[in-house]
């Protein structure tokens, strides 16, 4: 809609500055273009990553057959597997197969699980995407501020305190802040819940309608169910946030200094305006791109951080998902999930970069 | 601006204090905390590994049992009463009449004799044990018959101890399945498995309610349950994989009974009086494995030399505490023919182990690629690497998972450890010394001497001997001849420890046994 409306008032810009016909390419030509050079380039970008997955996969010491049998099989049932799978083939044909029913959205068959890919996916994603997403409203709400405050009030307390945030953010594991933080909020503050998504009495009174537990049990107006998934998801979703908190109020910072010391700001000073309306309204709008890069970056991170925090919390996403995959030798899982997260990133520059050219007209 | 800040903290911390307590499981529930990794399915045609073995015990009668505390004397369930023909070839098992389906289907020898049949002619793991007597997917459907719809006949291919194939009637993989039910959601001849694998159709007490592989499994009373109804309302396997959150949950009230905890954990919950840790015996060992294609480790002194390069006294105290016990025979403590000193056959001798590398023809030490079997392992092998050290052993520790590496024969060193379901030596004895053929191509992965590359016939002989053998004295007999070969022959699977396995319980929870073949049964459990 906003693309939509962006390329109307571009026309008639355009059409206002009287451009000879053969001057420029049409904006939404030349969008198109770009948005074409995007799909290619992310067609290839995944099946390299698919290549190197693969590769991952055939080099380490692994037995997927030994994934699905157990350590303890008889030759018959270990032969009966090992052709099922396909695995006496030859590497590429094995490789353009998989690639082949990946192009038809086949991942394959979770080992693990004993369920296709695609459906422990739709199961599990939803479960990150959703702890994600809360960490991330974390990030933005308490980083931001936190950036922009400190490089207002630079070598103050409040810079210091942003300082030291940013340092224990870098420097302590994310590991053991999960532990620590269920220690103290769970066990002895009785606060939130330990492990999982929702307590075990609760389990099965919502229908899965969109995997995001919040939203369905707010659909239902089951809101007991709601009030517990809340009290689940806040503890690892404020222990990634925090992380991300560290990472996103050192860049606010860096970018406010650099918009503090411009010309407009001493100008916009020199007239009076007021430091609120100078940092918010003049400063603010100027760094707005560049955060939405690092929120876009910082969205990326959370992902990877989840990985650790949903094996402390016993959180069922696609962290857990990989790391069990990897334990258990379960090589279409770790192919399935590093494609998704890899996907994940590609559409995450996508939009961001989308937004970046309607937000920043610089680059149009 | 600063106002701004502390408003959205306190926004934050206003959501978070506006959770109720979180309260202890109820009376009624019991909560496991556990591991459920790797669960693909529920079928017990399709498993035999411990977590799913205590889920699917208590979805499934089987028709004999083992009670946790005599793993010797077997106990009606589905079938009340048993008998031998007099050649020992056929066993006849009269069923129970009272007993039904979660269906409400009665269970009839017709579902006995198809849950054999099935579990023999799908092949999976579950038939590891029972296809050791000859059963196979074209005799099976004649040898295994209901004779009318009480009585079951189970005719053996070949002279075999009848205990032992009624103890594997009683793992887990052999539940009795409702075939009525099962068969109606046959797919592409799998015999109901895809269906199963998050479905329950079974008599036990306890009914699936809800499965989410790697996440929760949920498990509702079933009221009419022949044995009576379960005290237990309902009872969640919840997967909780770090050991650390599992303590805290524990501590808390929120899981009653907890499994895999890590022994720094193990250790600090000991001291909580409202704890109760129960560590049970199992049927495996924890081993240092030799190749024996490698020609230094073919060399009996340097495999005698490993006997003493293990200070294995200093890790029994701490990481050892829990998960096993000082362990030496390839018999296992309390079953016949166990040796009675077996404790403490290998003693840490670093003299000893570098004289016998220097007699052997390693003067200046050896130095060889040491491997866990898998993560579980990895402590164990560190401990290994620093007291073989002083040993002239240089033992070059890689870790990850070898596990497929040993059964391809691609090692050096390694360290492993193993479980069984039968309460027998012969199982063990199987696993750890039969090796009917040492060529590659054989691919005898499931037997360890195999995997080691030795084989001894003497062994092959006895260990086919105690299968056949129905006297128990007899038997009691062929298992030490066993035990003194295997000691005398430098062995290149040199056991130090047998396994056990710690259950954590809330001290209120009454009745639930961890189970040595890991058919662990919460019919019985209450919680005061």
């Amino acid at each position: 809609m906003a693309s939509a409306d962006l390329t109307s008032k571009q026309e008639s810009r355009h059409s206002r500055a009287g451009g000879f016909a053969d001057a420029a390419p049409h904006p939404l030509t030349s969008l198109l273009r770009r948005l074409a050079g995007r799909v290619v380039a992310i067609v290839t970008t995944l099946l390299g990553l698919l290549f190197l997955t693969f590769s991952m996969g055939r080099l380490l010491p692994a037995d997927p057959v030994l994934a699905i049998t157990g350590a303890e099989v008889s030759k018959e049932v270990y032969d009966r597997v090992y052709n099922e799978l396909g695995l006496g083939q030859p590497i590429w044909m094995q490789f353009f197969s998989y690639v082949g029913k990946v192009a038809t959205g086949d991942l394959g068959t979770a080992a693990t699980t004993g369920q296709p890919i695609l459906t422990d996916l739709m199961t599990i994603f939803p479960a990150t995407i959703e702890l994600a997403i809360i960490a991330m409203i974390i990030g933005a709400v308490i980083g931001i501020p936190l950036g922009v405050t400190a490089a207002v009030k630079r070598g103050t307390i409040i810079d210091h305190i942003a300082r030291i945030v940013a340092l224990a953010g870098h420097s302590i594991p994310i590991f053991w802040t999960g532990l620590m933080a269920l220690f103290i909020f769970y066990a002895k503050l009785k606060l939130v819940g330990a492990s999982g998504r929702i307590d075990v009495f609760y389990e099965g009174l919502v229908t899965p309608m969109t995997g995001f537990l919040l939203i369905d049990a707010a659909i239902q107006g089951q809101w007991d169910v709601f009030h517990n998934a809340l009290g689940h998801i806040i503890l690892p979703a404020a222990i990634l946030g925090y992380y991300s908190v560290a990472y996103i109020s050192r860049m606010s910072r860096s970018f406010m200094l650099e918009q503090l010391s411009q010309e407009y700001i001493i100008t916009a000073r020199a007239k009076g305006l007021g430091t609120r309306k100078v940092v918010w309204r003049h400063a603010f709008r100027n760094i707005r791109v560049q955060l939405l890069t690092i929120l876009a970056l910082t969205f990326g991170g959370l992902l990877e951080g989840a990985v650790l925090i949903e094996t402390v919390f016993g959180w069922p996403g696609l962290g857990q998902y990989l790391t069990r995959g990897l334990q258990m030798n379960d090589m279409n899982v770790v192919m399935g999930s590093v494609l998704t997260i890899g996907a994940v990133f590609l559409i995450i520059n996508i939009v961001s970069d989308v937004l970046y050219r309607i937000l920043d007209p610089r680059t149009r | 601006m600063l106002k701004q800040l502390l408003t959205t903290i306190a926004i934050t911390g206003a959501l978070m204090t506006t959770q109720p307590a979180w309260a202890a499981s109820p009376p009624n529930m019991l909560v496991i905390g556990t591991n459920l990794t790797g669960i693909r399915t529920l079928d017990p045609a399709q498993n035999n590994a411990r977590t799913v073995s205590e889920l699917i015990s208590n979805l499934y009668d089987n028709l004999v049992q083992l009670s946790p505390d005599d793993l010797k004397t077997l106990k009606p369930m589905l079938a009340t009463q048993w008998s031998v023909s007099d050649d020992g070839k056929i066993i006849t098992l009269t069923l129970r009449d009272d007993a039904v389906f979660q269906s409400g289907n009665k269970v009839t020898a017709e579902d006995a004799a198809w849950s054999i049949q099935r579990v023999i002619k799908m092949g999976q793991v579950g038939s590891t044990d029972v296809a050791l007597w000859g059963f196979k997917p074209d005799n099976v459907e004649k040898l295994v018959r209901a004779r009318d719809e009480h009585t079951l006949e189970i005719e053996l291919p070949q002279a075999v101890n009848t205990d032992l194939v009624l103890y594997s009637l009683a793992g887990s993989s052999l539940g009795i399945v409702d075939k009525k039910t099962v068969l109606s959601h046959e797919a592409n001849g799998d015999f109901g498995g895809a269906w199963l694998s998050a479905n329950s159709a079974g008599s036990g007490p306890f009914s699936l309610a809800q499965w989410r592989p790697n996440d929760v499994a949920i498990f509702n009373a079933q009221p009419k349950y022949w044995g009576g109804k379960p005290e237990m309302a309902r009872v969640v396997a919840r997967h909780i994989p770090e050991s650390g959150n599992l303590r805290l949950q524990l501590e808390a009230g929120d899981v009653d009974v907890g499994q895999y905890v890590a022994s720094g954990d193990l250790d600090a919950l000991a001291t909580n009086k409202d704890m109760v840790i129960e560590n049970v015996p199992g049927l495996g060992f924890y081993y240092i494995a030799l190749n024996q294609k490698d020609p230094d480790l073919q060399k009996p002194k340097v495999r005698e030399a490993f006997q003493h390069a293990f200070d294995w006294k200093a890790i029994s105290g701490n990481i050892m505490r829990y998960t096993g016990f000082p362990w030496q025979s390839m018999i296992p403590r309390g079953m016949i023919g166990a040796p009675g000193e077996a404790a403490a056959r290998y003693d840490y001798d670093p003299a000893k182990a570098k004289q016998l590398l220097a007699e052997a023809g390693y003067p200046n030490g050896l130095k060889k690629v040491l491997n866990p079997s898998g993560a579980p392992t990895l402590p164990f092998a560190e401990a290994l690497q620093a007291s073989a050290r002083a040993a002239g052993f240089d033992l070059d520790l890689v870790p990850g998972e070898f596990t497929p590496a040993f059964r391809e024969r691609k090692f050096e060193v390694l360290l492993g450890n193993s479980g069984a379901r039968l309460p027998d030596p012969f199982a063990v004895a199987t696993q750890y010394a039969f090796n009917p053929d040492n060529s590659d191509e054989a691919r005898l992965g499931s037997y360890y001497l195999w995997r080691t590359g030795m084989k001894v016939d003497e062994l092959n002989t006895l260990i086919d001997q105690s299968m056949r053998e129905r006297d128990t004295e007899k038997r009691t007999d062929i298992f030490k001849k066993m035990d003194g070969i295997y000691s005398g022959m430098a062995s290149p699977l040199v056991i130090f420890f047998q396994r056990t396995d710690p259950y954590v319980m809330r001290a209120n929870v009454k009745g639930y046994h961890g189970h040595t073949t890991w058919s662990t049964r919460w019919h019985d459990v209450t919680k005061e």
